[in-house]
């Protein structure tokens, strides 16, 4: 018998992988892997049916799936994947808020001329060429498979419980979403300019999270976030390395949740990408980013809160105060809309910095209501348009609500649940956010967040002020009338906010039931 | 060899402080250079240095990873696409904020320092364990390394694979530029050439002359006549055309006709 | 000699691909600064696998590779792709979007 063969048993022990917990990923992958070969093989005119179906198609399975996964609470695969209560909530909300981004990338009424992307990304703007692909009626159906594989992204981030993993979820993540901002039909200058800016601060940002890997690993000689607590609590001697592990990791996170400093490629990059990719990213990856940042801090260096809370309290001020005050000044929709998530990410860091149970279910709670609020947000901004297309400076607004007074309704109700507003989901996320920061002893800066959000109401009221007591002008924007798709946005958006407002119970039990962190 | 590398010999201390020199070295060139070229070209030294540094670190697989991978593919996709953006692709020194450039050298120094001693004063302490030990539970380090990828970081191997197809895609979604007319055969190609009024074969060559056979001297036709069109497009839009000199030509015709009879 | 030497090495050069990413205005340059600083925080990882005794340093660089090569087949794509339609790399010179 040959020597090498029978030696082979002895090399390697497959680790067990429950591919029953991670199944909503799987499902989102291979769904993924069939919409590239539906590229490939698929005639052109039937590949868009197709790939709605098979991308509304995997959210649905998938979102059955973790209902029936719901009660799961596992550490599998090594331990580099955490199936718990917090990561199936933030699943769930992934994939509603993927799937409502989805439809408004699937809108073809609102835009005279159909699809929201560029006929063919890779013909010049402004060429023959573009003219050519977009008489012809050609479409970009490669942003569906991307779609996908960004979602299968997102959910692996916030379920990753090895800081490995989250590299690689991160980035699954973000290369999709950094070519589909790049991808818009109009003001394409625009879009792939925010492409490129938001790539190479992506870009920084991953560089940093990855060296603040490398100390981690130096110090805890494990990725593993449950290995890195125990080394944490086992030699506090080099705290040196880990105080800059913990800065360095957390730099990077920051980065994608647009904390201040790090927020610099927000304005840009909502307001230059195509506005169904901008919902995407101002919800799904929020609530991604904040996963990870919170499931990083909390299990890999719980240990040493006293150490990084501190430098969290500087982050969460300044975002909050910087994010109110700048968005006061701005006078374009997108980029207001971009600071105001800039300062909402500071509120929710308010949350973070609680450091509980009940911080967590607080954090769990503002984000979905948060995402829910915004998606409708965008939704109503990809209406309002001009002759050249979305109308999105905030002059062309002015009277808009007594031109159509449901679209301004509908905005007037989610500006009030940014600002705050009681019967909205806004006012309970920010109550529950604060309460639990108050709870551990946060109590200035629940001040400073109090504040803030009233400088915060003032830009969201102007909106509201500008559409309801101004008078139409010539240059006022008209709302197109979208299809079932945006309409379904809008009305999740609207419906979810209000419902949430008047009876918060449900979704505050099912967050307060999600637990803490599994290691 | 590793055995004596991890001894701490003269060797191992030799190769760290000629490669750092030439890494930082290479990563100074790359920031200070003003042409992208030659940006790249500094990369790549500190990338060939690196390779040295991991193979003196025990890490023999990934040193050859390092050249392959890095040097091979990724900075040779980065020349490729200096070449197509031109290689004089360089930066303007004009700043749009003011007082940026200073800030960003600041802000990296003060990092940078904070870094190491940071670094330096939470790890002089430190012994090192060395990968002998490692490197023999499976006996090789490549063995070692394809251990742990198959178990301990199966997921995250897996799901790589999602990121190179996205790469792939992305790139072709960005650069794959398809046909909206059939192409052309070479006999319609032809049939268009004759069909129109233009010149069907091939335009005549530079100014043959007694003295001046320049490009920018009309061309002599066999029949005495001049023509433009011997003369390159871009010279002709500049106005380059030199002008011909009747009186010349006609001398040269009365010396041949007279050098016959 | 002390490994800990290859710690202090990576941190100058992350902090210069750091300053690079700051200061340097073409989009390829600062796109090469980022790699470098990748490089730098391999180099980081295989130092502490040497430090720790622990062989998973370096399969985590073996993964940065990776990553860094799908994300370099990305960059570039959009950077082309930008260049083509501008004529120019620069960060600053198009700027339409403005603060």
């Amino acid at each position: 018998m040959n020597p090498i063969m029978a030696s082979a048993p002895a090399l390697f022990t497959i680790r067990s992988v429950d591919y029953r917990a991670i199944s909503p990923v799987l499902i989102i992958l291979a769904v993924a892997l069939v919409s590239v070969f539906v590229e490939a093989f698929v005639g052109r005119s039937a590949r868009r049916p197709v790939q709605l179906v098979l991308v509304f198609g995997a959210f649905l399975a998938t979102f059955i799936d973790l209902i029936t996964l719901h009660a799961t609470r596992l550490v599998t695969a090594a331990g580099s994947v955490a199936v718990d209560g917090p990561a199936l909530v933030m699943q769930g909300a992934i994939i509603l808020l993927a799937a409502l981004a989805a439809m408004l990338m699937a809108e073809r009424m609102v835009d005279p001329s159909g699809d929201p992307f560029a006929a063919r990304a890779s013909s010049l703007p402004g060429s023959v060429d573009e003219a050519e692909f977009s008489a012809r009626g050609y479409f970009q159906t490669e942003v569906w498979p991307l779609l996908l594989f960004s979602v299968a992204g997102m959910m692996l981030f916030v379920s990753a419980n090895d800081l490995l993993l989250m590299f690689v979820a991160l980035e699954v993540m973000s290369l999709p979403i950094y070519l589909m901002a790049g991808m818009a039909r109009r003001r394409r200058l625009l879009s792939q300019e925010a492409s490129l800016k938001y790539f190479l601060l992506g870009a920084f940002a991953s560089a940093f999270f990855l060296y603040g890997m490398a100390l981690t690993f130096g110090f805890a000689g494990s990725v593993n976030l449950g290995s890195i607590a125990d080394a944490v609590s086992a030699k506090p001697s080099q705290s040196g390395l880990l105080l800059l592990a913990v800065a360095m990791l957390s730099i990077g996170l920051l980065f994608k949740v647009a904390a201040v400093p790090f927020h610099q490629w927000t304005p840009d990059a909502y307001q230059g990408a195509p506005t169904a990719v901008t919902a995407l990213m101002a919800t799904t990856v929020k609530i991604a980013a904040f996963g990870a940042l919170m499931r990083v801090l909390y299990v890999a260096f719980g240990g040493i809160r006293w150490d990084w809370t501190p430098m969290l309290w500087i982050v969460a001020i300044l975002t909050m105060v910087v994010g109110s005050v700048i968005a006061v000044t701005q006078s374009d929709i997108k980029r207001m809309l971009a600071y105001s998530s800039v300062a909402q990410a500071g509120f929710i860091l308010v949350g973070v910095i609680a450091v509980s149970g009940k911080g967590l279910a607080s954090v769990l709670f503002y984000v979905i209501a948060y995402g829910f609020a915004t998606i409708g947000a965008f939704a109503v901004v990809s209406v309002v348009r001009d002759a050249s297309g979305e109308a999105t400076h905030l002059s062309k607004w002015a009277g808009l609500g007594k031109k159509s007074p449901v679209t301004g309704a509908v905005l007037s109700l989610l500006m009030l649940s940014f600002a705050g507003i009681p019967l909205t989901s806004g006012f309970i996320g920010k109550f529950a956010v604060f309460s639990a920061a108050i709870a551990n002893g946060a109590t200035w800066l629940v001040i400073v967040a109090v504040i803030a959000s009233v400088v915060s109401a003032f830009f969201y009221a102007r909106v509201i002020v500008l559409m309801f007591f101004s008078e139409p002008t010539e240059a006022t924007a008209s709302v197109v009338v979208p299809s079932a798709f945006t309409t379904i946005v809008i009305a999740a958006g609207a419906t979810v906010t209000v419902v949430v407002g008047i009876a918060p119970q449900p979704l505050l039990d099912l967050v307060n039931n999600a637990g803490l962190f599994l290691r | 060899m590793n055995a004596a590398v991890q001894a701490g010999n003269v060797g191992e201390t030799l190769v760290f402080w000629i490669c750092a020199f030439f890494s930082v070295l290479g990563a100074l060139g790359l920031i200070v250079s003003r042409k992208a070229v030659h940006s790249a070209l500094w990369m790549a030294l500190v990338m060939i240095n690196l390779a040295i540094l991991f193979v003196a670190n025990s890490a023999p697989f990934l040193g050859m990873a390092q050249i392959v991978v890095y040097t091979g593919a990724v900075m040779m996709l980065f020349l490729f696409v200096l070449m197509m953006v031109g290689v004089d692709s360089s930066d303007s020194l004009i700043e749009t904020i003011k007082g940026q450039r200073v800030a960003g050298i600041l802000l990296g120094i003060g990092m940078g320092l904070l870094l190491v001693f940071g670094l330096g004063s939470a790890l002089t302490n430190s012994t090192s364990v060395g990968l002998d030990a490692a490197n023999g539970v499976d006996k090789g380090n490549v063995q070692g390394i394809a251990h742990l990828i198959f178990t301990d970081y199966l997921i995250p191997f897996e799901v790589t694979s999602a990121l190179l197809i996205t790469a792939a895609l992305g790139a072709m979604v960005l650069a794959h530029r398809e046909r909206w007319i059939p192409r052309l055969t070479q006999m319609q190609l032809s049939r268009a050439r004759f069909a129109g009024s233009g010149h069907p074969g091939n335009l005549p060559n530079p100014g043959i002359y007694a003295r001046h056979n320049a490009v920018d001297t009309p061309a002599l036709l066999p029949d005495g006549s001049t023509t433009d069109l011997s003369i390159p497009g871009p010279l002709v839009a500049r106005g380059g055309i030199r002008p011909v000199d009747h009186a010349e030509v006609d001398e040269v015709a009365a010396i041949t006709d007279g050098g016959q009879s | 000699m002390n490994p800990v030497n290859y710690v202090i090495l990576s941190a100058v050069l992350f902090s210069i691909g750091a300053i690079g990413v700051l200061v340097r205005r073409n989009a390829i340059i600062v796109f090469m600064s980022v790699e470098l600083m990748l490089n730098a925080a391999n180099l980081a990882f295989v130092a502490f696998a040497r430090i720790n005794g622990i062989l998973s340093g370096q399969v985590i660089a073996f993964f940065v590779m990776v990553v860094a090569a799908a994300e370099v087949v990305v960059g570039l794509a959009i950077i082309v792709q930008i260049f083509r339609t501008r004529r120019s790399v620069s960060i600053d010179e198009p700027n339409l979007l403005k603060h």
